[in-house]
C-alpha cells in the first residue's frame, strides 16, 4: 500500500517561450491531488490553463514551446518534471491515459480502428501478438460498441461522433492505466451520447478503480459525474470542493459560475453573467486575478501576493482571502 | 397571427445514389413575436429545415409562406422587399464572418444595403449597432480573427439586424462558444425578443431552448416527434424520444 | 508612443520576420546593382572592350568573356530581363488563372465544369519546362514567345488552386449570410469570394516566381529563350560552358547571380509562410 498520492501537483507554474526573450505564464500556482479511484472535475473558462495542465500530465508540453517553470508534479511518487524520455514512455499511454476533445482529434483517419487499437495494446511490448484481436474486441465491448468485429475493420469517417469517442476511450484504457485525463471528451456531442459516455466513464472507474480527471466548462455535467471539483481561473486553481457541497462554495468565482447556470433561471429571466472577460495570458492583474470581476473584492485582494490553496475543511480548499466572510 | 408557415415540407438529397430524406413532410408555424425552438440531435434535419425557412435551401416538396405570401418563386426565394425580413445567424463563429473584412466594414455594408445610408452615415450607424451589442469601437476596427468566438457571434447578430428583419433564425448560435459568452448572447436575444423580434431557435442544447422558447418542436430523423408549449415539453414529455433527451441533461436524471 | 524603430523591431520579432527582411535585402542588393551597373557603369553589355578570356581584375571584377565583353555588366543586365520576364510570366497567369478558377468553382453547368476542368487537369499534368520546350518549337524561340507560352499554360496551375478554394469559400456561412442579406451576385463574387480566393493564389505566385526565373534561365540555357547577343544568365552559362575549365568566370558569376536571386526569393517566401503558420 503506497503512501503516495496517485497524482500530486503543487504550485505548478507552466510558461511558454513566445520569442527568444519573452516568456508568458499560462499556469501559475496550480495545485491538485488525486487518489486512486477518484473522478475529479476540472472546470474553467477558456484561457484558464486547464488544457495546459492536462498536457503537463501526458508530457506533451514541449510541442508548443511550453515548459514547467516551477512547482511539483508527482505521479505515484515519480517526479514528472525531471523525468527523462524512458520514464515518460513507461507512463504515457500505459499508466496515464488520454482522451482528447471530441471535436478536435479522434482516431487517425488513415488507419482502421483495429489497427489503432492494436497499436494501443502493443504499447506493452510483451503482449503476445496473437492475442491482440481478442483484446481489441474485449476493449470495444467494455466501451459498449455494438458489432465490434465490424468496427475493427472500419475507418474513422464511418463512425459517429459518439462512437469515435468510445474508440478513443478504448485506446486510452488498453493498458489499464491508473489515471485517465479526459479533456472535454463530450463537447460538441449530442446530449444523449454525452450521458452514455459519462456512464461509461463511471463504469470504468467502478470496474478498474481508475482515477479520472474530467475537464469541462459545463458545471452541471461536472457536478453530476465527479466526486470533487477543482475550479481554475486565469491559470490558477482557485478552489477544490466536493461536488455535493458545491452550494457551500467559499470562492466568489465558483459561486458566480454556479449562479450563471442557465437551468437555474426561469425562461427569459435575468441571466446572471459573470462581469467582464477572464484576463488573458500576459495581462493577469496583480493579486487575485478574479478581483476585477468580483463583486466581493476589497483592496486587500488586489495587493500583489501569492494566493495558494488553503485548507478550510476536510477535502475543501480555497484561495480566496476573504473566504471566512462568505456566508451561505 | 403566423408570420411564417411551413406546410408539408420535405427535403431529399441524392448522395451518390443514396436517397437521404433530411426533412420528411413537416408542418411548422412561427407566430408573430414568439420564439419557437427546434430541438434535435445531429442528423435530425433541423439545420436543413432552418435553411429552408431562411430561403437558402429549396424544399423538394411543400411550401413556406411569409405573412401568407409564398417565399419561393421558381428557383428564387424571398424576392425583392421580402428578403430583408428573414435573417440568419449560424453556428460556427469562425466561418460566419468574412475573414478579410474588418467587422465595421461588414456591418456597414449590410446597413448600406438595407438602410440606404451613405458611406459615412453607415459607418456611424454600424459603430452604434456594434456598441449596443457590446463590441467596442476599437474592436470594431479589427479583423474577425482578432475577436473571441462570443464577439464574433454578436457581430454576426449585428449584421443580421442591420437588415431590420422581423424574423431571426438562429442555427445553434451558442454551441461553439463558452459559457460566459453563451450567457451574454442569450441575454442579447432576450432583449431582441422584448423589442418584438420573432425568433426560430435551432439547437441541441435543451437548456438554451428551454430558456428562450415559448413553443418547442422536437425533431428526429426528419420529422417532428412532439411539439408543445415549452413548460409542457420539459415537465411533461409524452414521447419516449423526448423523455430520453430530457433525462440526458445533467442534473435531470435525478428527477 | 512607439517610434519607427521599435515598430520595425516588433515586426522583425514576429515569426518569419527575419527571413523576409534578409530576403528583401539580398534581393534588393541584386536589383540595385541591376539598375546601376548596366546604366551607369563604364561598359555596355554588348561592347567588345578587350581581349577575350581576360581573368577578373580591378577594372573587370568578373573578367571578360569569350568575345571580350565585360562579364559583370552582362551579369547585372540580366537582372532586369530575368526578373522582368518572371514577373510577366507570373502576374498574367495569376490574373487569368484566378478569374477562370473562380468562375469554374461557381459554375453549375455540367458541360462547362467537365470541359474546362479537364483542360486544367490536362495542362497541369505536365511539368512547366516540358510544355515550354514543346511549344517553343511551334512558336519559335525567343523571350516574347516564352512570355506568351507562360500566359497560355501557367494559368492552369493558378486555376486549380482558385477553383478548389472558390468551392470551399462559397460554402462558408458568411457567403450564405451575404445571400440572406440580399447582396447581388456581383457583390458577393467581387467583395467576398474573390479576396478570400486570391489570398491563396497570390501566395502561390510568390513561390512560382522562383520557379519561373529558373525555367526561363533553363530555356535560355537550351537556346530557346534569350539568344545571343542578349545577356541572360542561362544563355551566358550555356555559352561559357565549353570554357569552364580555363575561364571559370564566364559561368560562375551568372550562376551565382541566379542562385542569389532564387535564394533571396526563397527566404522571402519561407518567411511569409512561417508568418502565416505562426511559428
Amino acid at each position: 500500500m503506497s503512501t503516495n498520492h496517485l497524482l500530486e501537483i503543487k504550485n505548478l507554474k507552466i510558461d511558454v517561450r513566445v520569442t527568444k526573450a519573452k516568456r508568458l505564464s499560462i499556469v501559475d500556482t496550480a495545485s491538485l491531488i488525486i487518489e486512486p479511484g477518484q473522478i475529479i472535475g476540472l472546470i474553467g473558462e477558456s484561457g484558464s490553463g486547464k488544457t495546459m495542465l492536462c498536457r503537463s500530465l501526458v508530457g506533451t508540453l514541449g510541442r508548443r514551446g511550453a515548459y514547467i517553470a516551477s512547482g511539483e508534479l508527482k505521479f505515484d511518487g515519480i517526479d514528472l518534471i525531471t523525468a527523462k524520455q524512458n520514464v515518460w514512455n513507461e507512463i504515457r499511454g500505459k499508466r496515464i491515459g488520454y482522451v482528447p476533445q471530441s471535436a478536435l482529434a479522434g482516431p487517425n483517419p488513415v488507419m482502421t480502428i483495429g489497427a489503432q487499437l492494436a497499436e494501443a495494446i502493443l504499447q506493452d511490448e510483451n503482449f503476445p501478438k496473437s492475442d491482440v484481436e481478442k483484446r481489441s474486441l474485449e476493449l470495444l465491448n467494455i466501451v459498449q460498441i455494438r458489432r465490434p468485429e465490424t468496427v475493427l475493420k472500419q475507418y474513422q469517417h464511418e463512425l459517429s461522433g459518439g462512437m469515435k469517442q468510445r474508440v478513443m476511450i478504448a485506446c486510452a484504457i488498453a493498458q489499464q492505466p491508473q489515471l485517465i485525463v479526459a479533456d472535454e471528451p463530450t463537447t460538441g456531442l449530442d446530449v444523449t451520447v454525452q450521458a452514455e459516455i459519462m456512464d461509461l466513464l463511471k463504469q470504468i472507474r467502478k470496474d478498474f478503480n481508475t482515477s479520472i480527471i474530467l475537464v469541462s466548462h459545463d458545471l452541471p455535467l461536472i457536478n453530476e459525474i465527479c466526486d470533487d471539483i477543482v475550479v481554475m481561473h486565469a491559470g490558477t486553481t482557485v478552489e477544490k470542493i466536493p461536488s455535493k457541497s458545491i452550494k457551500a462554495s467559499k470562492h466568489p468565482y465558483t459561486i458566480a459560475l454556479y449562479n450563471s447556470r442557465i437551468d437555474l433561471v426561469e425562461p427569459k429571466g435575468q441571466l446572471k453573467t459573470i462581469n467582464g472577460q477572464p484576463p488573458s495570458v500576459g495581462s493577469w492583474p496583480e493579486g487575485c486575478r478574479f478581483s476585477e470581476r468580483c463583486d466581493f473584492a476589497k483592496d486587500q485582494c488586489r495587493v500583489k501576493q501569492d494566493l495558494p490553496l488553503i485548507s478550510i475543511g476536510s477535502n475543501h480548499q480555497t484561495s480566496c482571502l476573504r473566504h471566512d466572510e462568505i456566508a451561505r | 397571427m403566423n408570420i411564417i408557415e411551413a406546410k408539408n415540407v420535405s427535403v431529399t438529397f441524392d448522395s451518390y445514389g443514396d436517397i437521404i430524406k433530411a426533412v420528411d413532410h413537416v408542418d411548422f408555424v412561427l407566430p408573430k413575436g414568439q420564439t419557437i425552438g427546434i430541438v434535435g440531435e445531429s442528423g435530425s434535419g433541423k439545420s436543413t429545415f432552418a435553411r429552408v425557412l431562411s430561403g437558402l435551401q429549396l424544399p423538394t416538396s411543400g411550401s413556406v409562406t411569409f405573412m401568407e405570401k409564398p417565399i419561393q418563386n421558381g428557383k428564387n426565394t424571398y424576392e425583392g422587399a421580402l428578403r430583408k425580413e428573414v435573417q440568419m445567424v449560424f453556428q460556427d463563429p469562425y466561418g460566419s464572418l468574412n475573414p478579410r473584412m474588418r467587422i465595421i466594414k461588414a456591418i456597414a455594408e449590410a446597413i448600406r444595403q438595407h438602410q440606404g445610408l451613405d458611406k459615412k452615415a453607415a459607418k456611424v450607424a454600424a459603430l452604434d449597432l456594434l456598441e449596443s451589442m457590446g463590441i467596442s469601437n476599437l474592436d470594431a476596427q479589427k479583423f474577425p480573427s482578432k475577436l473571441s468566438g462570443g464577439q464574433r457571434q454578436r457581430a454576426s447578430v449585428a449584421r443580421a439586424l442591420s437588415a431590420q428583419p422581423s424574423v431571426l433564425i438562429a442555427d445553434e448560435p451558442t454551441s461553439a462558444i463558452d459559457q460566459s459568452a453563451q450567457a451574454q448572447l442569450l441575454g442579447l436575444f432576450n432583449e431582441l425578443i422584448k423589442k418584438g423580434l420573432s425568433i426560430v431557435l435551432v439547437s441541441h442544447d435543451l437548456g438554451v431552448i428551454r430558456y428562450l422558447s415559448d413553443y418547442v418542436y422536437v425533431m428526429k430523423d426528419g420529422v417532428f416527434v412532439e411539439s408543445g408549449k415549452s413548460e409542457e415539453i420539459f415537465n411533461n414529455p409524452k414521447e419516449d424520444y423526448t423523455k430520453k433527451l430530457i433525462s440526458s441533461i445533467p442534473g435531470h436524471s435525478i428527477k | 508612443m512607439k517610434t519607427r524603430i521599435t515598430k520595425f523591431k516588433d515586426w522583425l520579432a514576429l515569426p518569419g520576420g527575419f527571413g523576409i527582411f534578409a530576403g528583401l535585402v539580398i534581393l534588393g542588393v541584386m536589383v540595385i546593382l541591376g539598375i546601376v551597373i548596366p546604366n551607369f557603369g563604364p561598359y555596355k553589355s554588348d561592347e567588345f572592350i578587350g581581349d577575350p578570356f581576360m581573368p577578373p581584375s580591378w577594372q573587370h571584377p568578373f573578367g571578360l568573356d569569350q568575345l571580350g565583353r565585360d562579364v559583370m555588366t552582362r551579369t547585372f543586365s540580366s537582372v532586369g530581363i530575368d526578373l522582368g520576364v518572371a514577373f510577366l510570366g507570373v502576374s498574367i497567369p495569376l490574373a487569368i488563372g484566378t478569374i477562370i478558377g473562380i468562375l469554374l468553382g461557381l459554375a453549375k453547368n455540367k458541360y462547362v465544369l467537365s470541359l474546362v476542368g479537364s483542360l486544367i487537369d490536362g495542362i497541369n499534368a505536365f511539368p512547366l519546362l516540358i510544355i515550354a520546350v514543346a511549344m517553343l518549337t511551334f512558336l519559335g524561340s525567343g523571350l516574347k514567345s516564352v512570355v506568351i507560352i507562360l500566359a497560355i499554360t501557367n494559368w492552369a496551375r493558378y486555376a486549380r488552386i482558385s477553383r478548389t478554394r472558390a468551392v470551399v469559400v462559397s460554402k462558408q456561412n458568411y457567403i450564405e449570410a451575404a445571400k440572406t442579406l440580399g447582396y447581388s451576385k456581383r457583390r458577393i463574387v467581387l467583395k467576398h469570394i474573390a479576396p478570400n480566393v486570391s489570398s491563396e493564389t497570390v501566395a502561390y505566385a510568390l513561390s512560382d516566381f522562383i520557379l519561373v526565373i529558373v525555367v526561363v534561365s533553363g530555356l535560355s540555357f537550351l537556346g530557346l529563350a534569350a539568344r545571343p547577343p542578349m545577356a541572360e544568365w542561362g544563355s551566358m552559362i550555356a555559352d561559357g560552358r565549353a570554357f569552364l575549365a580555363q575561364s571559370w568566370w564566364l559561368v560562375i558569376f551568372p550562376g551565382l547571380a541566379l542562385c542569389w536571386s532564387a535564394v533571396s526569393l526563397s527566404f522571402i517566401v519561407e518567411g511569409i509562410s512561417r508568418r502565416d503558420r505562426g511559428i
